[in-house]
Parts: structure tokens; C-alpha cells; sequence
């Protein structure tokens, strides 16, 4: 086929584009992954006995959550779509994310040396094996899928890094719907180790993102 | 190139407000747009070291995504780092995809791998029709009618008995999957 002929053809039929469709697929994926990964939790996990007195925390807990997944969204939305120029705008776009995760692990250390030395160990690692790192991941698994789903409308052009973005993305609504079942209330816990988790998923999402989101 | 902007090459500005016009549905800009970045993108994979046919591969793979996620251009952006964005993508998909060995291969060979009977060289509608036939027919049917017979998707949707929709999505789809038939025809490579 020459290239003229090509443009030709694609040229012939006038369609109107935009990027809506894209993003009321992720909005779709957003809502059905949060309200499928709840479902899922309430059947394999159950959500904490307390959770009408502890709503408090529980909120707490979700709204950080939910602050890092807002931030890896808008890194995602920006990924969805080809990006020019030198590795720079990169990094530009993923500094608000990577500030908003420091500072939650600073805040985590500042409460951990702030607590008594002999009840430190156990508000570090929640009496136990930290085992959000593993199931944050697990709640947003539906999220994921989702996204990729909805990605497909859209064309990322550094599959590496949108995979990372979808998977932070993907394990922050993981980690709210985690919320609803983590009984551990210690903030040092809650901002290391959930970021742990998000940060598992995002690399999920970097090793997978190059076969799963390619166009 | 019969085309006009052949002969002066159309600058980023220009180029950005045809890619408006593309999103807006006005075939006229998005054959300016297309006919207007072709050549840049021939220069950008010849000097990324591609062969010449091998080069208009990219080219011709490039142009469709160009104009399938055109929706995906923001208008903040600038024009030619979205397009070489896309074509820096698709040279490494194509990489990906055959390995460099790719490059070696005449595509003439691959033509005929693809074609059970022969066809006579240089007719562009049978090469279209050859690449058509590896569709659903659906999609197919939709492309040969609204790309080829040049109908409305009004005309097909009656003709077809289709809905307009139905057939717009069945052209995208289409299209998207002519992408990889022609990323893929150099190596012969269908999966």
C-alpha cells in the first residue's frame, strides 16, 4: 500500500476525537475496581469487628490512601497519552507522588523515635509479619484489571513507567479498601508499610505494564 | 506527492492547528496533517538507521496511529514531541515485535508469503484489498465501504443494516488491527 493511498483513507471519513471515552472508561474502572475489591475483601477477609467505633481511623487510613492514589492517578492520566521530549518531563510529573510518599515515611519515623523504645517494634511492625504489603496489592488486583482495560483506549508510549503509575494507582484504592479490614492503628505502621504495598503493586505494574499495555 | 504541502514543508504551528482540525473530524485538515508529517517521519526512521521499505513501514504504521489516537493529543502539547513520541514507540514495538533481523528483508517477499495468488504489482487497491482480507468481515465490510467506496456512514449503516456507531467502532477496530498487519507484513510475522 503506498503511504499516499494510506492517508487517503484514513483522511476520507470526518470523525470527531476525543479523549472522553478514555476517561469515562477510567472513571468506570475507578468505581467498579474500589466497589469489587470491598466486595472481595468483605468475603475472603471481613472487615474489622470495630469498624463502627474505629470509622475515625479507619477514615484516616483510607484518606491517605486515597491521597496517593490521586497523586499516582494524575501521573497515570499524563502517562496515558505520548510524551515527547527528554526523560525531564518524567520526572517533573512524578515529583508531587514521590514528595507525598517521602513525607509520609519522615512522618512515620518522627512517630516511630517518638514512641517509648520498649513499644517501638511492635508500632513498626503491627505485632507481626506485615501482611498488608501483600494483600494491598491483592484488593486492588480488580482496579488493575480494570485499567489496563481502560488503557487500551489510550496510547502510552513509556509502558514501563504508565504500568507503575496504573499499579500505584490501582494499590492506593487496594489500600482503602484495606483499610476497612486492618486493625493496625499506629501510624508509624500505616504510612511505611502501606507504602510498601503501593509501592509492591507499582512495581508489579512496571514488570507487567510493557506486555500488558502495549498498542 | 501531488499533494500541496509537499513542496514547502508546514511548520509546527500550522501542523498543530491541522491536528486541531483532525479532532474535529475535517478530513481536509487531517489530510494536510497526515500529508504534512509523513515526510518527517520518513526522515526520523531513515536516520534511526531503517532500511527504505522498512522505513515507510513505520511510516504507514505510525500515520494510522497517528490518526486512531489522535484523540490522545492534547492541545498544551506540542505536535512534533507527540509525534515523534509515537513513532520513537512504534519503531521500538516494531523491535520488539521481530527483532532487528526485520530490517534485512525485502518486503516484497513478505507480500507475496501473505498473498496466495499473485497480484499485479503497484495497483493500491489490491494491496489494500490484500491487507482487508486478514479482517473480520465486519470490519471489513465497514472500511471497504466508508474508506474505499467513499459511502457516509449513513449510506453504509442502510446498506449494511448496521448501526452508525456500529460501524465506526467496527472502522476503528479495523484500522487499529491494519496497524499491526502492516508493522507485521515485512516479516511475514501474523500473530
Amino acid at each position: 500500500m503506498k503511504t499516499e493511498d494510506l492517508i487517503e483513507a484514513l483522511a476520507r471519513t470526518p470523525e470527531t476525537a476525543t479523549p472522553d471515552r478514555l476517561y469515562r472508561r477510567l472513571a468506570l474502572a475507578l468505581i467498579i475496581g474500589l466497589v469489587l475489591g470491598l466486595v472481595l475483601a468483605r468475603i475472603f477477609m471481613g472487615f474489622r469487628p470495630d469498624i463502627g467505633v474505629a470509622a475515625p481511623m479507619v477514615a484516616m487510613k483510607a484518606g491517605f490512601s486515597a491521597l496517593i492514589a490521586t497523586f499516582a492517578g494524575g501521573l497515570a492520566l499524563r502517562l496515558a497519552k505520548p510524551i515527547g521530549g527528554a526523560s525531564g518531563t518524567v520526572r517533573r510529573l512524578a515529583t508531587p507522588l514521590g514528595l507525598v510518599i517521602l513525607s509520609a515515611i519522615a512522618i512515620g519515623l518522627l512517630t516511630l523515635i517518638a514512641t517509648e523504645p520498649g513499644h517501638r517494634f511492635a508500632a513498626f511492625t503491627g505485632g507481626g509479619f506485615p501482611w498488608c504489603i501483600i494483600l494491598i496489592p491483592f484488593c486492588g488486583l480488580p482496579t488493575a484489571l480494570l485499567l489496563v482495560w481502560a488503557m487500551r483506549e489510550a496510547a502510552p508510549t513509556r509502558l514501563a513507567l504508565a504500568g507503575a503509575a496504573i499499579g500505584a494507582l490501582s494499590g492506593g484504592v487496594g489500600a482503602m479498601v484495606y483499610a476497612m479490614f486492618c486493625s493496625v492503628d499506629s501510624v508509624a505502621f500505616v504510612t511505611i508499610w502501606y507504602v510498601v504495598g503501593i509501592g509492591l503493586a507499582a512495581a508489579i505494574g512496571a514488570m507487567v505494564g510493557a506486555r500488558l499495555l502495549r498498542w | 506527492m501531488l499533494s500541496g504541502g509537499a513542496i514547502l514543508t508546514p511548520d509546527e504551528t500550522q501542523l498543530h492547528a491541522w491536528m486541531l482540525g483532525a479532532q474535529a473530524g475535517d478530513p481536509v485538515a487531517t489530510r494536510r496533517l497526515l500529508d504534512g508529517l509523513a515526510p518527517r517521519l520518513r526522515a526520523f526512521f531513515r536516520n534511526k538507521g531503517a532500511r527504505p521499505d522498512d522505513a515507510e513501514d513505520l511510516v504507514q504504521e505510525t500515520l494510522i496511529a497517528i490518526y486512531t489516537k489522535r484523540a490522545m493529543f492534547d492541545p498544551d502539547q506540542k505536535l512534533l514531541a507527540w509525534t515523534y513520541a509515537i513513532a520513537r514507540y512504534r519503531m521500538i514495538d516494531r523491535w520488539r515485535r521481530t527483532g532487528r533481523r526485520g530490517f534485512d528483508l525485502p518486503i516484497e517477499d513478505f507480500e507475496h508469503a501473505l498473498s496466495a495468488e499473485e497480484t499485479e504489482a503497484g495497483d493500491p487497491s489490491r494491496d489494500i484489498a490484500r491487507l482487508l482480507g486478514d479482517l473480520p468481515p465486519k470490519q471489513r465490510t465497514s472500511i471497504e465501504l466508508v474508506k474505499l467506496k467513499e459511502l457516509s456512514i449513513a449510506e453504509a449503516s442502510t446498506q449494511t443494516g448496521w448501526s452508525a456507531s456500529d460501524i465506526k467502532i467496527s472502522i476503528h477496530r479495523g484500522l487499529k488491527t491494519l496497524m499491526r498487519l502492516v508493522g507485521t507484513s515485512a516479516t511475514g510475522d501474523i500473530s
